[in-house]
């Protein structure tokens, strides 16, 4: 028996030029019978070209170009929407012999009952025609509030429709075209113009869609010339089904259709309709299993329980509900193509899903053109998400999780991710990958001019010496993502030995090989920098203490692992020479005190482990950070432990041996369920933090631990509260969101747990502090800034503090 | 400053002079001090080091210069002593005796760490074998700041210093106030006073039972005397020869003197401390912490809310 098909073309096959009347009795026969033996098969083949190459099954909007990812989302969608159903039912046993009887030599497909179909929703070919045919149009011509019969109008005339209605023969009943779900299947518009062909045509295609047992078009004259449409129909009904089953046919080679030759006996009729029949059987065997997961499965055997018969509407029904889920879920290429086995107790959707037949990854010149990329493609490979390779599903989500990945390798000005069909295999993708490289090299050139206050507070260049930065990148080195960085910042060129300060990285990803999934980056920097020590600092009433710099420069060497986007593990070697510097920049081997006296005496507590004022060292140094914290609308949920560890090797002045740790654990608690979706109110958030710091083994002051301070004990200045050589350090937050921000309320305990004075030279005591300390206190996230009033628990005295970014 | 200490110190243990001022004692006085000093020679003790401790203005100065019976310290009612401990050796029949005056340690409502800290170098590689802390018997109270001056000096030498300690009480001369007995003000004040010294050495209860003697001392020269011209306590007793017995008893208690080591004066060097662990740290940090985050980061990857899709595989669901 002959499939028919008509994807993608407005015409049936020839056979749909049998009129309609014609096939009327065709279907009533087979309906009444209860024959399992119906096949609904979808073919994407029309018989006419069935000799040539079988045309791909389409999806309407295929022929449009698919638009890069990010702005796709739409485009497919529509497409999902739009896409065109075909059913086929091919008729098959014994009843189907006898319609084929009455249906006489009008086409093999036509006499078995059938082959119907197509569901189409056209919008795009309406606009198409209104917009060719919006000019004028002719008076019917004829008197007001008459029937007239589809072939009655003139061929030459444009007639205007003002509306269309549905009359439903079975119902009994009429409804507007926006109210029944078959209007997606009418391509005429209320206020259209169409000529007496259109509308044939319009008749022809809705009579072989399959949807309907019968249908008939008809005109109404109104008095202002224009007609009213309206389209009488008998919906198709089968047999009642009580099983459901969703099958994958993407990919499936289409089923030849055989022509039957009308002079074939009824015994050859009856093979060959069981040949077909065992032919479908095989079809679904072979075909793979759907996504689609029970629970909709049931609810679909659920539907297919409460109507009883099957009917046209209500595999409409089903075919929106599996395409929702597919939608839904992100499966944006898939469609219901067909529903087979129709008239057994069986309903068998098949769906073409879009399995990824080919991954392509393209790179682009500046204009667009193709061209040979530098990176190497495994280095792309590895970001993608092993759904969108070869043999999976096309998912948009998983599309989307692959532009993330690549654009987080920043080697990319332009990154599109576009799904194609695959021409060459029906119902597959193409996930095409474009890709715009970044330059390779750059370097850059800033520099400024400070400008200071001068006499008579008249602003005046400090210098005519410039300031700035050099920097220069060489990014992507040998295509697998190594770079080098470097930069160099002075206040002054002509004097940079003063404040230089500067900066050389090398990363090398993939340490394991490019194709290890192991993720392991080894990175090497030179550094330096100059910080203000907060272990010498003043604790509450005592003057300002004379500061102390300390400038560390040296190299570093390490290796990190990423686990997951933010736990790692980070391990290495560190060479460093750290030197303690005072106000005027001299060497200062130990801190200085304000005597009682007023005098400044020079014999402080040390400031380095030599004595000198200038430490050499080299150490390990190993951080494993597990965070599994996620944003719930906006506000951060989950759990963050951070474990750092600087372990002495004996290496360097004094022969430094220590065991240098620190522990500190988050935990951002929901305190109440939420809906998660755009625009929802972020939970109230309660966070538990605990820090513990601890150094066995020798300990210079500028790697002892500070209390107070934004990230200590929130409402004392940085070292406020001391520096030990253990500390603890306890915190709660209630964070209450409050429209587009939160407002928190926290309580703080920093504590040196006796350890100061285990810290050479007791700079705690030295300088008067009280080696532990609370806070509490309320606050304000206003974008980016906190606003917070803090009580410090030692004075019992409050300030008002702005700081960025967050405590914890 | 330190190094002005220094020298001083080696100035002073060159001018070992002859005692010639227990000539000036009262015969009495003068037999019953040979007579403990002979005692102490007989203990082995050649050689008495006495450190002299208290807040300022209490009469350090004085009771040294009465001790020695010279007027070796200067001693001024209304300023504050000098800034720098001095160091007074007298020998007497192969018996030496030094006794070490030291600046108030206290200075504006603080202990000055900074006098404590030169007193603890100037002592440097001296062994003190007894302590005299000094305050007044005519103050009626004691406070924080003498809990803290305590607590000064028992963390520069040690809880042990106080196993040779004295506590000194000056003025003794005075007129208890109205309705206490001399003896009864007298027991209160010291039990007061050695209440605060034992909790600023944190003196467990148990621990040198009572052991810590207390002296009456009257430096002034109104002070009475008897009739061998002793000067004399109200209660009738010769002050001197009497603080020269507690010190010879104190001395003979069968604690040690306290070597002031540079160990001492720095405290135990904290950098040190522990350093043989670190192996052992290092392996339990790595098995206990690292490992477990480890595991708990698996966890998390194993735990986490996949999307769907991400789950779906071909395989994974299958119709019926």
């Amino acid at each position: 028996m002959a499939s028919f098909a008509l994807p993608g073309q407005l015409f049936g096959p020839p056979l749909n030029t049998s009129s309609v009347s014609r096939r009327r009795p065709k279907f009533a026969p087979s309906f009444s019978s209860s024959t399992p033996s119906f096949n609904c098969e979808l073919s994407s083949s029309s018989p006419s070209s069935s000799s040539q190459n079988p045309k791909p099954l389409k999806f309407v909007t295929s022929s449009e170009p698919f638009k890069p990812l990010d702005s796709v989302s739409k485009p497919l969608a529509f497409s999902a929407a739009a896409a065109a159903i075909l059913f086929h039912l091919s008729g098959g046993g014994i009843v189907g012999g006898n319609g084929g009887g009455g249906g006489g030599g009008g086409g093999g497909g036509d006499g078995k009952g059938g082959f119907w179909s197509r569901i189409f929703s056209p919008q795009a070919f309406a606009r198409e025609e209104e917009s060719s045919q919006s000019q004028e149009w002719d008076s019917h011509g004829l008197p007001a509030n008459i029937v007239v019969q589809l072939n009655k109008l003139s061929g030459f005339k444009k007639y205007k429709v003002s509306e269309i209605l549905f009359f439903d023969r079975r119902r009994w009943s009429t409804v507007s075209i926006t109210e029944d779900s078959f209007h997606e299947m009418v391509s005429i518009r209320p206020g259209g113009i169409y000529t007496k062909a259109q509308l044939q045509k319009e008749l022809e295609t809705l009579a072989t869609c399959g949807m309907f047992e019968k249908v008939d078009l008809e005109g109404k004259t109104n008095p202002d010339g224009t007609i009213g449409v309206t389209i009488s129909f008998t919906e198709s009904t089968w047999q009642s089904a009580d099983k459901f089953r969703c099958i994958n046919v993407g990919l499936m080679p289409q089923t030849k259709p055989i022509e039957m030759d009308p002079d074939m006996t009824d015994k050859e009729k009856m093979e060959y309709y069981r040949s077909q029949e065992k032919d479908y059987r095989r079809r679904i065997d072979r075909a793979r299993p759907c996504l689609l997961p029970m629970s909709v499965h049931r609810e679909v055997l659920q539907m297919l329980r409460e109507q009883g018969k099957v009917s046209a509407r209500m595999l409409q029904k089903i075919r929106d509900r599996v395409q929702k889920w597919y939608n839904d879920e992100g499966y944006a290429c898939a469609q219901v193509v067909n529903f087979g086995n129709l008239n057994t107790k069986e309903v068998v959707c098949e769906v073409v899903e879009g399995d990824i037949t080919q991954l392509v990854i393209q790179f682009q010149d500046k204009l667009g053109n193709v061209c040979e990329g530098n990176t190497q493609l495994p280095v792309i490979r590895r970001e993608l998400p092993k759904q969108l390779r070869q043999g999976h599903v096309f998912n948009i989500e998983a599309g989307k999780q692959a532009l993330r990945n690549i654009n987080s390798l920043t080697l990319f000005s332009n990154i599109e991710v576009n799904p194609r069909p695959d021409e060459k295999n029906e119902g597959g993708i193409i996930v095409e990958i474009k890709l715009k490289e970044l330059e390779q090299k750059s370097a850059e050139v800033t520099t400024e001019w400070n400008i200071v206050p001068g006499r008579n507070g008249r602003p005046t260049l400090a210098s005519i010496q410039p300031g700035g930065t050099v920097s220069f990148e060489h990014r992507n080195i040998k295509g697998l993502n190594r770079s080098i960085l470097g930069s160099v910042t002075a206040s002054n060129f002509f004097n940079p030995q003063d404040d230089l300060v500067f900066k050389l990285d090398y990363v090398h990803p993939y340490v394991d090989g490019v194709y290890n999934p192991r993720n392991r980056t080894f990175r090497a920097s030179c550094f330096n920098s100059r910080k203000l020590s907060p272990v010498f600092t003043g604790g509450p009433g005592v003057d300002e203490v004379p500061p102390i710099w300390v400038d560390r420069a040296g190299v570093k060497a390490n290796i990190t692992e990423n686990f997951t986007r933010q736990s790692k593990f980070t391990y290495g070697l560190v060479m460093e020479e750290i030197t303690t510097r005072d106000e005027s920049s001299h060497i200062s081997p130990t801190g200085q005190r304000v005597l009682p006296s007023g005098g400044i005496s020079a014999d402080g507590p040390p400031t380095t482990l030599s004595g000198t004022g200038v430490d050499r060292m080299a150490f390990a140094q190993g951080n494993i950070t597990r965070d599994n914290t996620k944003f719930v609308n906006g506000a951060i949920v989950g759990e963050r432990d951070v474990f750092q560890l600087d372990q002495g090797l004996g290496i360097g002045s004094k022969f430094p041996f220590f065991n240098r740790h620190q522990l500190s654990v988050t935990r951002f608690i929901q305190l109440m369920q939420v809906e998660e979706g755009a625009g929802k109110a972020p939970p109230p958030v309660l966070v538990l933090h605990g820090h513990y710091g601890g150094c066995v083994g020798d300990l210079p002051s500028y790697d002892a631990f500070t209390l107070g301070g934004p990230y200590s004990v929130r409402g004392y200045n940085m070292g406020e509260l001391g520096a030990a050589r253990n500390i603890l350090e306890l915190a709660t937050e209630l964070r209450i969101p409050i429209r587009n921000t939160h407002v928190y309320g926290f309580v703080e305990h920093g504590n040196d747990l006796g350890s100061s004075k285990d810290v050479k030279g007791n700079p705690t005591e030295v300088y008067r502090r009280m080696g532990h300390g609370s806070s509490y206190g309320v606050g304000v996230k206003l974008g980016l800034v906190r606003a917070e009033y803090a009580v410090d628990h030692n004075s019992g005295t409050g300030s008002l503090f702005f700081r960025f970014g967050e405590r914890f | 400053m330190g190094f002005m200490s220094q020298t001083h110190v080696s100035m002073a243990s060159q001018l070992i002079r002859e005692w010639t001022g227990i000539q000036q004692f009262p015969s009495a006085t003068q037999t019953k001090l040979l007579e403990l000093l002979g005692k102490l020679k007989q203990d082995n003790v050649s050689t008495l080091t006495i450190l002299v401790m208290g807040k300022g203005g209490v009469g350090k100065s004085s009771t040294v210069n009465s001790l020695i019976g010279e007027r070796v310290v200067a001693v001024s009612a209304f300023q504050s002593e000098g800034s720098r401990p001095v160091m007074v050796s007298r020998s007497r029949a192969g018996f030496t005796l030094n006794i070490i005056d030291t600046p108030g340690l206290v200075e504006g409502g603080y202990v000055n760490d900074q006098a404590v800290e030169i007193i603890k170098r100037f002592l440097l590689n001296k062994t003190i074998d007894v302590l005299l802390y000094v305050d007044r018997l005519d103050a009626y109270r004691v406070d924080n700041l003498d809990r803290q001056v305590v607590r000064a000096i028992t963390d520069s030498f040690g809880k042990g210093i106080w196993q040779r300690g004295v506590v000194v009480l000056t003025h003794a001369q005075l007129s208890p106030p109205d309705g206490l007995s001399y003896d009864e003000f007298f027991s209160r004040r010291s039990e007061a006073l050695v209440k605060v010294v034992r909790l600023g050495a944190r003196m467990k209860k148990q621990d040198s039972q009572g052991s810590l003697p207390v002296v009456l001392v009257e430096n002034s020269g109104r002070c009475n005397k008897n009739e061998s011209d002793e000067k004399i306590l109200p209660n009738g007793t010769a002050w001197i020869p009497n603080l020269v017995k507690t010190i010879r008893e104190v001395v003979s208690n069968g604690s040690k003197g306290i070597l002031v080591d540079k160990k001492l004066i720095e405290g135990p060097n904290p950098n040190d401390r522990g350093k043989i662990l670190i192996p052992f740290i290092l392996a339990f940090q790595y098995f206990f912490v690292v490992k477990r985050i480890q595991r708990a980061i698996k966890n998390d990857i194993a735990k986490e809310s996949k999307p769907m899709w991400e789950l779906t595989s071909n395989s994974i669901l299958s119709v019926n």
